[in-house]
């Protein structure tokens, strides 16, 4: 016939790469050929099985090796992103960390009486007429009406009370009046508020500036907490209104504070040091701060090869109600770490030698997603406000700080300043202490959200410290050493050192080994694999290719048997309606394919038992055979060759 | 012919099974092989077959490529920790008392005679602004300075940078010295370490910013060249002895006294007294936690006796170490505090390593290419043993002598002022080399058992004032025998050392990757692409080796034919067809007719299995399923 060249070539094409279908005409056939064809081993059991029994046990068993293969894979999946720690030891020349020193005092109590006079002058006087107290008996005898009469600024701010039976009467430690508080003010904390039986409780209010009817009240069980805590507030208050250069002037000095310097053998002076500002403990210096680059490193351990420091601590010049420990607070730390001295300081002794010997670990986590940790800290929504290295600390400090400057409308004066705030005092900021008192509460609550949005950081370093105490100087030696120091520390000083103004301190390495802890990850996605393989062989000796085989049979050769059972359904119907019984040739077509063999699956077959073990097939193996004809035409097709419906329908008619 | 009939039937033999040419022993293996993807490549249509040998290839490809990173896994020789925590049994640690102070300065102050009266005067000058000079040089005795000029105590005033001014202390010529201290401006104290031959270049000056330090150095330099000529009896003699140090012993309930202390002579410390050392008895042990079941020393470490120049602090040395160790108390010591009651809470630290290929660790030392100068001690290898070996093999390599600290291999003498005059500028610029402490941190390895006693320490007054009397009437009593106290708060020390509640926390390794998990891995990845395993890799060796066998086959019937074809030319060897072919792999008895109709080129790829027709299919094969193809002819 006259045939369109589109027709003939795409004719020609469907011929030279026929496309085939799905290698059986009907669903069952498909799963019979599938379950003869496959590569798993279950399936095809349940074909060549005899017996209802025996075929049913291995459904039974083919079906449970499925589900022990998903069980299992999940399992491996599951437990994918676990870590495994691993603990290297390597011997090397260490980095010796930065060390830094402060006195435990801030500031000279000589050179803070301008600013502490009037303070200082009314706790004497509180704790003279309330504990009978006094050090210059007449003097202030003479002043305590003088006292009454003039009034005093700090307890107007924050009156301390006196509790009696701890009841609501209070009396008022500045008037001596007695006076109740209503009880919707009284502010009972258990966290706080010590519930002792005891009839001396001591606290102090903290009222709201704007609205006089909310207080809060802080009560403590012994006068002398109640006391160093009320003298806290004034003092940071007075010493937030004093610019940050007069506050260093006012603290040690690095000539003040050290006295000798050794390092590694060599003699190292306050050049080494590093002048830090601390809100809390004024100057401190820190050794080997790595500020100029250089980082000192230890090749030998042991207490020679440290860190040598003989420090003065002038006990005289302490301020008697701020701090009531002597000595020098001591924080080995990593030169990138901010020095939390307040948190996690070492305190030395005066009068004594103390050896700090070091363990050096570091540790690494994995971050994300096997642990919930951060690298850099830039991904926590948090300002960090030090100018060091992401910590815990840091981000929680900088947290509350902003809180604070939020809420209250100015910074806190332990913690370093956010841009544009300033620090809390009562002439700005008259509110502050209660509003700082609230929002403390609720920071210790977690309330603030800061404990959730700060992660550990992922690496950290650690110093393992051992301390000792040792006396020094010995008592033969005492005579000759505080000559020679009284000397070293020239004419600025004319009197002779006493022993208890000094501290002698060693930091060394222990020993050279860095202990390295680390994370790794358990599983790669090769051990996953193999993993999954093993599974899949074990029950069933799958494989990806036995994948992709279900995937063909099960999805797309079931689908298009439906879609072309369906579409021959369809179609059957429009002939009978258009055609009105006329014949039913489709349908005899149907059963005829139905009915037939598929040769693949019985002549050409895969290697089956039998084949395998080259024992003889069953039945009708046509031996011998003869050769196949040499002519081409006679092209052993799969019956369904050329099934599809619409060239059947051409070639019918 | 025989020759390649004789090959057909070996070949036969020992395959049974693929054909005579590389197809068919190709399509044959993909037929029959256990691994996946080939069969596929074999029993799909044209597009499939394309698909499935690409496949097929991807899978291979994935499969050498993850055995690839699996081996290199393996051969990282990585490690996984395991950590145990909890309390057992363990040996009892090996405990070093010492006392800080080497010598009673009661035996050695006819030794130390000379320097003592020279730093004195030394120091008068130097804390004197202006010397009285008559007054002082009538009062003692003339000076030995022959000492002093071995190493001068120099004041340095770096008040100019360029031209610091140097001053000997006993110089005549105070002029400068007057001045110096009236200006008062930054000194810097110098201790100077002269050269072997005097007047030469060869000197340097060791800077001090304190003088309390230049002192101390100074006079440890000087008396460790006095003492290191005194013989070690005689050294063991001036140091304190056991009876006199260790007061009261008790381990758990039993009662131990001095005697259960092996004494050992230690360069810092002088004689130092060690506890279940293990060298001659059983090491001991501890099964119960908490002070009541440690050890409980009560020392008396007598203050006064202490030599004024030599060491500042003053207290007990203790160190814990394992059993069979050498105490290195500069490194790992601790100090205990006089009039005190130390109370140290032992944590046993272990790490376990594998050693090599899995660390670089030493398990006995015995690989180290540094000479064990502690192996006199019996002791057994540690790092800071082979730091120090090698610190004292340098030092008597470059100086001559060794150092008094450390102990001398055979036929070495300690170094000292008179026969070595050199040495104290030998050892000071050796000991700040930074070259020779790398080549020592280089050299030395660290062991594979690495045992650490993390300690808890915590003081308490003692004794109380309350019960300060009796004891110390006691503890004098037993002593001396004397009635009088002999004793006091700044000698007095009480230890006790005992195991936590939880005395032990062992790190140890595991290699991560065994052989066992490299196959299993190699087949897991092998069966998950392919579905593979060994069996499957023996399969294709033996292809290789069958088409090797074809080889040789072809090349000998080639050779064959060629001599044939000289011969006869009218016997020419036409190739088996593949249908032949075929049936000679079911059928042996099958001989090949000369068909010769179709060349063997023509004969297609995918037809080589064909079975003979089977008329039962043909049977039911609808007639029109090949008209299509007839139609568009």
């Amino acid at each position: 016939g006259a045939m369109a060249p589109g027709k003939k070539i795409t004719a020609r094409i469907k011929r030279t790469l026929p496309v085939k279908g799905p290698q059986a005409p009907t669903l069952s056939e498909l799963m019979r050929w599938y379950c003869l064809n496959t590569n798993t081993h279950g399936c095809r059991r349940i074909v060549v099985s005899r017996g209802r029994l025996r075929r049913f046990i291995w459904i039974l068993l083919t079906l449970s090796a499925v589900g022990l293969i998903l069980w299992q894979c999940a399992e491996l999946l599951m437990n994918y992103y676990s870590a495994s720690v691993s603990v290297t030891v390597q011997f090397q020349k260490l980095p010796f960390p930065a060390v830094t020193i402060c006195n435990i005092n801030p500031y000279k109590y000589s050179s803070m009486k301008d600013y502490l006079s009037e303070l200082d002058k009314e706790t004497k006087k509180a704790l003279e007429t309330f504990y009978g107290f006094s050090e210059g008996k007449s003097k202030v005898r003479r002043s305590a009406d003088e006292w009454n009469s003039t009034g005093s600024n700090f307890f107007k701010q924050i009156p301390l009370l006196k509790f009696e039976d701890f009841s609501k009467t209070v009396i008022d430690l500045r008037s001596g009046q007695k006076r109740k508080i209503e009880g919707s003010v009284f502010h009972k904390d258990s966290s706080i508020v010590n519930s002792g039986d005891s009839n001396d409780i001591i606290g102090f209010q903290l009222c709201d500036a704007n609205n006089s009817s909310e207080c809060a009240l802080y009560t403590f069980s012994s006068g002398v907490n109640a006391i160093q805590e009320w003298y806290k507030l004034h003092y940071m208050n007075i010493m937030a209104q004093i610019p940050l250069e007069t506050k260093e002037k006012l603290s040690y000095s690095a000539d003040d504070l050290l006295l000798t310097c050794f390092f590694d053998g060599l003699s190292c002076d306050k050049r080494h040091f590093t002048r830090f500002h601390h809100p809390l403990h004024g100057n401190c210096y820190t050794f080997n701060s790595g500020e100029n680059g250089t980082v000192l490193s230890t090749s030998t351990g042991g207490s020679e090869y440290g860190l040598q420091v003989v420090l003065y601590i002038d006990e005289a010049d302490y301020n008697p109600f701020l701090v009531t420990s002597t000595g020098a607070k001591i924080i080995v730390h990593d030169q990138n770490e901010y020095p939390f001295i307040e948190d996690i300081g070492t305190e030395i002794e005066t009068a004594a030698a103390t050896s700090i010997g070091m363990h050096f670990t570091r540790s690494r986590k994995l971050s994300k997603p096997y642990s919930d940790c951060t690298e850099t800290g830039a991904d926590i929504p948090v300002e960090n406000l030090y100018n060091k290295s992401y910590s815990l600390q840091i981000c929680l400090h900088s947290c509350f700080q902003k809180a604070m400057v939020d809420s209250c409308g100015c910074a806190q004066y332990a913690q370093p300043l956010p841009a544009g705030a300033e620090y809390c005092n009562y002439k700005k900021n008259p509110n502050w202490m209660y509003c700082y008192y609230r929002l403390h509460e609720k920071f210790v609550k977690e309330q603030l959200g800061c404990q959730q949005i700060c992660k550990d950081a992922c690496s950290f370093k650690e110093w393992a410290l051992t301390t000792s105490i040792a006396q020094w100087p010995s008592t033969v030696s005492e005579d000759w050493m505080l000559r020679v120091l009284s000397w070293d520390k020239g004419q600025k000083i004319n009197k002779k050192l006493n022993k208890t103004d000094l501290a002698n301190l060693m930091v060394f390495y222990k020993d050279l080994n860095e202990r390295f802890i680390s994370e790794n990850p358990a599983n790669t996605l090769v051990i996953l694999l193999s993993n999954f393989g093993g599974q899949l062989g074990l029950w069933m000796s799958c494989s990806v290719v036995c994948v992709i085989e279900i995937v063909e049979v099960f999805f797309i050769d079931s689908l298009s048997i439906v879609m072309r059972r369906q579409w021959q359904k369809a179609k059957k119907w429009w002939n009978g309606r258009k055609r009105d019984g006329s014949g039913k040739p489709g349908q005899a077509g149907d059963l005829e394919r139905q009915g037939h063999d598929n040769p693949v699956c019985i002549d050409e077959d895969l290697p089956t038992f039998n084949t395998a073990l080259h024992l003889p097939l069953p039945q009708d193996s046509p031996l011998p055979r003869t050769p196949p004809p040499n002519y081409s035409t006679l092209h052993l097709e799969t019956a369904f060759t050329e099934q599809l419906p619409d060239t059947l329908e051409v070639g019918q008619h | 012919m025989n020759l390649r009939k004789y090959f057909i039937r070996a070949l036969h033999r020992l395959q049974k099974g693929p054909g005579y040419t590389y197809k068919e022993l190709l399509v044959w293996y993909c037929d029959n092989t256990n691994t996946h993807g080939p069969k596929r490549i074999i029993k799909e249509g044209p597009k499939k077959k394309l698909i499935w040998f690409f496949l097929t290839l991807l899978f291979a490809s994935l499969v050498f490529w993850q055995w690839g990173i699996l081996i290199n896994t393996y051969l990282s020789y990585n490690v996984t920790s395991s950590l145990s925590i909890g309390f057992k049994t363990m040996k009892f640690p090996a405990v070093t008392v010492c006392n800080a102070n080497p010598f009673k300065y009661s035996e050695v102050k006819h030794l130390l005679k000379e320097l003592d009266r020279l730093i004195e005067a030394a120091l008068e000058r130097i804390l004197q602004p202006t010397p009285g000079n008559s007054s002082e040089k009538s009062l003692t005795p003339p000076l030995n300075l022959e000492l002093w000029h071995q190493i001068p105590l120099v004041l340095i005033d770096e008040h100019d940078k360029d031209n610091p001014v140097i001053l000997d202390i006993f110089e005549s010529n105070q002029a400068a010295g007057g001045n110096h201290t009236s200006v008062g401006n930054k000194t810097a104290d110098g201790n100077q370490t002269a050269c072997s031959h005097q007047g030469s270049d060869n000197c340097t000056y060791r800077n001090f910013t304190s003088a309390a330090q230049a002192v101390t150095e100074w006079y440890i330099l000087q008396s460790t060249s006095i003492l290191s000529k005194v013989p070690l009896q005689e050294r063991i003699r001036m140091g304190y002895q056991a009876e006199d140090m260790i007061l009261a012993c008790l381990y758990g309930a039993e009662p131990c006294n001095y005697k259960n202390f092996t004494q050992i002579y230690h360069p810092d410390h002088g004689n130092c007294y060690i506890f279940n050392w293990g060298m001659d008895e059983e090491a001991l042990n501890s099964s119960n936690p908490g002070a009541e079941f440690g050890l409980k020393l009560i020392l008396d470490i007598s203050q006064q006796d202490y030599i004024p120049y030599l060491s500042s602090a003053a207290g007990a040395r203790l160190m814990l170490h394992q059993q069979k160790s050498f105490p290195f108390l500069k490194d790992q010591g601790i100090y205990a505090m006089a009039g005190t009651e130390t109370s140290i809470g032992v944590l046993v630290d272990e790490l376990e390593r594998m050693g090599y290929p899995y660390s670089d660790c030493t398990m006995n030392g015995s690989d180290v290419p540094v000479k064990n100068l502690y192996s006199q001690y019996n002791t057994s290898y540690s790092i800071q043993a082979c730091l120090r070996s090698c610190f004292q093999n340098h030092m008597i390599e470059t100086c001559g002598c060794g150092h008094y600290m450390f102990p001398l291999p055979e036929g070495v003498n300690y170094c000292n002022n008179e026969d070595n005059p050199g040495w104290a500028y030998c050892y000071s610029s050796l000991r700040s080399s930074i070259r020779h402490r790398q080549i020592c941190i280089d050299s030395c390895k660290e062991t594979c058992n690495d045992t650490q006693y993390k300690m808890t320490i915590s003081m308490a007054d003692w004794p109380s004032e309350a019960s300060e009397d009796w004891i110390f009437h006691i503890l004098s009593y037993e002593r001396d025998m004397s009635t009088n106290v002999t004793l006091d708060r700044n000698g007095i020390i009480k230890l006790n050392i005992y195991f936590q509640e939880y005395n032990y926390r062992t790190i140890s390794e595991s290699a991560a990757t065994t052989i066992v998990w490299l196959l299993s891995s190699l087949g897991g990845q092998f069966g998950f692409w392919m579905g593979g395993s060994v069996l499957c890799l023996i399969e294709f060796g033996e292809i290789i080796i069958d088409s090797l066998w074809i080889t040789i086959i072809n090349i000998i019937s080639w050779c064959k034919g060629l001599k044939q074809k000289r011969a006869r030319a009218q016997y020419p060897d036409v190739p088996p067809t593949v249908s032949e072919l075929v049936e000679a792999h079911t059928n042996l008895g099958f001989q090949h007719e000369d068909a010769g109709t179709l060349p063997r080129d023509q004969v297609l790829p995918p037809e080589p299995g064909t079975p003979p027709p089977n008329y039962d299919s043909l049977r039911v094969q609808p007639l029109d399923i090949l008209s299509p193809d007839s139609d568009a002819e």
